[in-house]
This record gives C-alpha cells, sequence and structure tokens, in this order.
C-alpha cells in the first residue's frame, strides 16, 4: 500500500511555540506505528501534520516518495479516525460511510457495493439506516472506521480512538484494529497516551517527549532496553522504579546503604539511577542461599494491590522517598506492615544517567539483549 | 400564619412584579381588543353599540386590506430570508477570524442597540431624494431614487431598514450555532474530500438548521409586529399603502382613522394569523430540523 517519511519535520505555531523539534521517521508499508506519550507531548500535533489538518513549519513529509507537505489533506489519501469519531449527526451511518465516497464521484452502483462490503467486514450491516445518536459507543467507534475503511487510503491515522470506550470495550476494540490492520494490511499511525494499547498494537513504538522522538522500537526492544529514564518510566505497568545509586569502585551504592557488585568501570562518585521492574524484583523463598552478586532491599510493606494472577507490593525502602513496587506472585502472602525481603540480582537492571541517558551497555544489561 | 400557608404565599408575591407588569400590559389590553373586535365605537369613544361579527366582515370586504395582507407577505418573506442570509454569510465569516474577533463581533452586533425609530430615521435621511448619501449616488449611476413618490422603492427601503435592524439578533444566534459545531466534523470532511463550499452545504448548513429554524419563526414574527417604528418613521406607511403591512395599518385605521372596531378586529386577525404560521413552522418545519 504505501510508505511514509518523515525527515526533520517541525511544527511551530506563530506564537512561537514550537510543538515538534524535528521528526524524522520512516513507515514501512503495512505497518502499525504506534506514537505514545504523555499529554502535550506533540504526538497529536504530529498526526495532524500527517493528516494535514496542520501546516508543516520546515522538513519534509512524504507519502509513496512523494512529497506531501503543501497537499489539502484530502489529497493525501489518508483517512483518519477521531477521538470523538466525529461522525456527522445528522447523516444516516450509510451516507455517513458514503460520504468520502460520493466527494470524490465515485458511481452510486460501486458506492452501494463498498459500503456494503465495509458494513459487513464491521458487522454494520443492521444499523446502516440509523443515525449517530442511535448508536452505542462501541457501534460508532465502528462507524468511524468503516468511514476511514471504505474510502481504501493509502495510509489510516488514529487519533486515541477508543479512549471514549468503557474498559472492556477498549480492550475488544483493540483486538479489532489489529485484526482488520493485519488483514487488510494498510499501513497505520497510531496515536495513543495508554501504554498498554501501545504495546499490544505495535509493531514499532514511537515514544515521544516534549516534541522530540525519545526512542523508537518495537515494544519489546523498548521494554527491554529503554534509551532514556523517561522511556523507561513511560513503558510498562507499573512504572519502573529508580533508585539514586552512588558509584563506589566497582560497586553501586544503594540508598539504603546496601552495596551491587557491578563491574561498571564508571568514574568513582558518580551519582547515577538504576532502573528496575516491579516484575524483576524477586522474593528469596524460606531458606534459600542469595545468588552471587545479589544485595537484599530490607523493605516495609505499606501497601498492597491484589490483582488475581499477581499481587502489587508498595513497599518503603530506607533512605528513599518514593515506594518500591514488587510484583509478587498473587500466591505470595503478604501482608501490610511486614517487612519484605526484595532481592535485587546484577540482571535486567537498568543505569542511567544524570541527563537521564541510558548507560552504555555494562554487565547491568547485557544480559537482557538478545 | 402556617408554615403551609407561608409557603403557598412567597411564590406569588416574588412573581407579582412580574405577573402585574404582563397582566396591566398584556393581558389587559389583549382583553380590551378582543372585546372591541365586537363592537361599533364613536370616535370620541362616548357611545358604542355591540355589531357580532360586523367588524371582521367589513375587514375582510376590504380591497385594502388585501393588499396589506400582499405587502406584509412579500415585506415578511424578503426581510426573515434577507435578514437571514446576511446574517448567516457575516456569521462564517466571523467564526473564521481569528486576530480582532471581539471587534468584529461587536461591530456587527451593534444595530441591535439601535432603537428601532432611530434606525428608520438614519435610513430615511441616507435615502432622502433630496438631502441623502445613497440617493444623491444612486442619481448619478442614473438612479431616480424617491421612496416619497414610488412605492417600490419604498418598500425595498423598509425592507433594507428592517434586514439591517434584525441582522444582528440572528448574527448572534448563527455565530454561537456555528460555534458547537465540532471542529472535528469539518476537519473529518475535509478528509473526506469535501472542499469548503461543500463542506458548508453538507455539514455546516444542516448542522444549523435548529438554529435556522429558531430563527425563521422569530424573524416571522419580528417582521409582522416589531417593524411599526421602522415603516412609521421611514414612510408612514405610504406612498398610497404601497408600505402599509397589516401591522400598520392596525395602527392606521385605529389611532389615524379612530376606527378602534375595525382596527381591535384587524389585531385579532393578525394574532391568529401569526399563530397559525408559527404552528405550521413548529408541525412541518421542526421535525425536519432535528438530527
Amino acid at each position: 500500500m504505501a510508505t511514509l517519511q518523515l525527515s526533520a519535520l517541525e511544527k511551530r505555531y506563530p506564537n512561537g511555540f514550537t510543538a515538534l523539534h524535528g521528526i524524522d521517521l520512516a513507515v514501512e508499508d503495512g505497518e502499525l506505528v504506534v506514537i505514545v506519550g504523555p499529554s502535550g507531548c506533540g504526538k497529536s500535533t504530529l498526526l495532524r501534520t500527517l493528516a494535514g489538518l496542520e501546516s508543516i513549519t520546515a522538513g519534509e513529509l512524504a507519502i509513496n516518495a512523494r512529497r506531501v507537505n503543501d497537499l489539502e489533506p484530502a489529497e493525501r489519501d489518508i483517512a483518519m479516525v477521531f477521538q470523538n469519531y466525529a461522525l456527522y449527526p445528522h447523516m444516516s451511518v450509510y451516507d455517513n460511510m458514503a460520504y468520502g465516497l460520493k466527494n470524490r464521484g465515485v458511481a452510486k452502483a460501486d458506492i452501494r457495493r463498498r459500503v456494503n462490503a465495509t458494513a459487513e467486514l464491521l458487522d454494520l450491516g443492521a444499523l446502516l439506516d440509523r443515525r449517530p445518536r442511535q448508536l452505542s459507543g462501541g457501534q460508532r467507534q465502528r462507524v468511524a472506521m468503516g468511514r476511514a475503511i471504505v474510502r481504501e487510503p493509502q495510509v489510516f491515522l488514529f487519533d486515541e480512538p477508543l479512549s471514549n470506550l468503557d474498559a472492556k470495550l477498549r480492550v475488544q476494540m483493540r483486538l479489532e484494529i489489529r485484526r482488520l490492520q493485519k488483514r487488510l494490511g494498510v499501513t497505520a499511525v497510531y496515536v495513543t497516551h495508554d501504554q498498554t494499547e501501545a504495546m499490544t498494537l505495535a509493531d514499532r513504538l514511537v515514544v515521544m517527549n516534549a516534541g522530540r522522538v525519545e526512542q523508537c522500537g518495537t515494544p519489546m526492544a523498548l521494554y527491554d532496553r529503554p534509551a532514556t529514564r523517561f522511556v523507561a518510566g513511560f513503558i510498562g505497568s507499573p512504572a519502573m522504579n529508580f533508585l539514586p545509586v552512588t558509584v563506589r569502585g566497582e560497586r553501586l551504592e544503594l540508598p539504603d546503604g546496601g552495596e551491587l557488585d557491578l563491574a561498571t568501570g564508571l568514574d568513582d562518585g558518580a551519582e547515577l539511577t538504576l532502573g528496575v521492574r516491579p516484575e524483576h524484583l524477586t522474593t528469596l523463598p524460606d531458606g534459600a542461599a542469595m545468588p552471587a552478586s545479589a544485595v537484599a532491599l530490607d523493605t516495609r510493606v505499606e501497601l498492597i494491590e491484589p490483582l488475581g494472577a499477581d499481587t502489587l507490593a508498595y513497599t518503603r525502602l530506607a533512605g528513599l522517598d518514593e515506594p518500591v513496587v514488587a510484583r509478587l506472585d498473587g500466591e505470595h502472602a503478604v501482608a501490610e506492615g511486614q517487612t519484605l525481603r526484595l532481592v535485587l540480582t546484577g540482571e535486567r537492571l537498568h543505569l542511567f544517567d544524570a541527563e537521564g541517558q541510558r548507560l552504555a551497555e555494562r554487565r547491568c544489561a547485557v544480559d537482557v539483549v538478545s | 400564619m402556617t408554615h403551609f400557608q407561608r409557603y403557598r404565599v412567597t411564590p406569588w408575591l416574588l412573581m407579582a412584579p412580574q405577573l402585574i407588569i404582563v397582566g396591566v400590559f398584556f393581558f389587559w389590553p389583549s382583553l380590551q381588543a378582543v372585546e372591541q373586535a365586537f363592537y361599533v365605537e364613536d370616535a370620541f369613544g362616548l357611545s358604542r353599540q355591540f355589531a357580532g361579527l360586523a367588524n371582521f366582515a367589513a375587514v375582510l370586504h376590504e380591497p385594502d386590506y388585501y393588499q396589506a395582507l400582499g405587502t406584509t407577505v412579500v415585506f415578511s418573506l424578503s426581510v426573515a430570508l434577507g435578514a437571514m442570509a446576511i446574517a448567516l454569510l457575516l456569521a462564517v465569516q466571523a467564526d473564521r477570524v481569528i486576530k480582532g474577533a471581539n471587534a468584529y463581533k461587536t461591530l456587527l452586533i451593534w444595530p441591535y442597540a439601535v432603537a428601532p425609530a432611530v434606525a428608520g430615521v438614519l435610513w430615511m435621511f441616507l435615502f432622502d431624494p433630496t438631502l441623502g448619501l445613497v440617493s444623491a449616488g444612486l442619481e448619478s449611476l442614473g438612479i431616480d431614487w424617491n421612496h416619497n413618490l414610488d412605492g417600490d422603492q419604498a418598500l425595498l427601503l423598509v425592507i433594507l431598514a428592517s434586514v439591517w435592524k434584525q441582522m444582528s439578533y440572528n448574527f448572534v444566534f448563527f455565530l454561537a450555532g456555528l460555534q458547537t459545531i465540532p471542529r472535528s466534523l469539518l476537519e473529518a470532511a475535509a478528509i473526506d474530500g469535501a472542499g469548503p463550499w461543500r463542506r458548508f452545504w453538507t455539514v455546516t448548513f444542516p448542522l444549523l438548521s435548529p438554529t435556522s429554524f429558531f430563527l425563521l419563526v422569530m424573524n416571522g414574527v419580528y417582521a409582522c409586529f416589531e417593524t411599526f417604528a421602522t415603516i412609521d418613521t421611514v414612510t408612514g406607511g405610504g406612498p398610497a399603502g404601497a408600505t402599509t403591512t397589516l401591522v400598520y395599518k392596525v395602527y392606521e385605521d385605529g389611532f389615524i382613522g379612530q376606527d378602534l372596531g375595525s382596527s381591535a378586529a384587524q389585531s385579532v386577525l393578525l394574532m391568529i394569523l401569526v399563530g397559525l404560521l408559527t404552528l405550521i413552522q413548529f408541525r412541518f418545519v421542526e421535525r425536519r430540523v432535528q438530527y
């Protein structure tokens, strides 16, 4: 179908605010790229510049190697699914889907055939005569999808399309979007602030922060080797624990005074941040010996959140203001107020420097690189 | 006084000022007019006599009445459609303005704050055959403007003045209506390949239809009743009755001609007519503007 190429794309508003600071991104044919980031990071602006709803200040945007910077939205051959669906309230479901085709002068019989086929695909056949206000949230969402699909565009753009749905429907629609996108083999860019949605949908994930791309890669690559502290904290739920550590020769000094044996080769006395995911903190079975190069964190459990399969323990570590979160097995009997010995092994740890950049691979992270 | 009684009395006390005003200035005179419509009275109001439906019969047999009815139809349609079309055009433009939007809006709303009689005088002077700026301009274009002699020109002038006066009111509502249309709808339409013109007619205009319907009713009522002061100051219903609308005829026959019975009968008929029109609009148009 199509490829998408962004080179040093920049968006500056007349009031001087720069929303996008030179974005570089290449989307392959048939790929689903998810752009994720906190509110105000520029992800929606980026999507709107792709759609042609916002002008591009500098840089280049190409669809199928054709420069489209100055083309109208209609001429870019893209379709967009909006957060609030943006269905035309005065038109039936059929007319909503047919509108784009009518505007392009498609023959009546063709329109009928294509709308019916799309309605079939999305299970909307019985709803074609309804008005949007007579539909449930999930149905509206499907009509919005149908309106995009029926035009057979080069690129699909999704602007947080699931955020107005309840949790159960969101999971269902997420799967449906994924299934449809693969089946139609269409190139898609999907914007969301929900990292679970991002992880599950993406072929490739782009994490944005303050108008810049922090990191780009497969969901698992970002999970395993976050390039910055920001990405580390954003990807994964519950979020990664960050412990301030100090380099002491060949060891790292933890906030509670414990020391972790790492052949770091770092400057003595350097202040770093050690990141460890809740699911990589383990407990030690009774009587078992501490593994070599591991260090124990003696914590007090402040709060537990039983999730069924897992239990989240929010614990307090001496010398640290933030709670340390551990994801324990659901069977693990743990009570609020008790002390809990968490084991920090040398594996699956992430080290970030004072600027939040991931440190070049040391022993701590080499283990998990595939 | 028990608590219960006080509970019953207080609401009436609070409503009393409004009720008294409405009663004295609306219900009482209205009832008087309805009563009067069934009597013949001498010019000095010294004696009167029950006349049954004779007043109505006389009015309905009078050619002047049908002329006024025809004038009213032309006048009302022109004023309502003209004022709405211009207001919509201005509202669409103002909605797109970003810098100085408030200044534009304020300026466009201003005419509404001008009293109808003042507005009438203003237009009368602009188009005055001997003093007027506009009529002088028209003269240089070879158009002989004299609304004191030419009935069509006179009608056109009162239509212009009334449209100008009502436009601001419509503008406010259209602008508010436009601002309730989500941007994303127009963006979706743009992506769907609709140009600005097509976007307006297939998305914006249909979505404004509840506003348009409301304004159609309000403009109809305005054109029928509230243009009296404008007509009175600009043309005084002339020349030769060319700008005498139904409401102006009520005034002319009643207060100039002192035929109070006929005037009252006409006002009752006018009330019924406008009531019917509004009813028809609600029954047949309103159901088509909901989505």
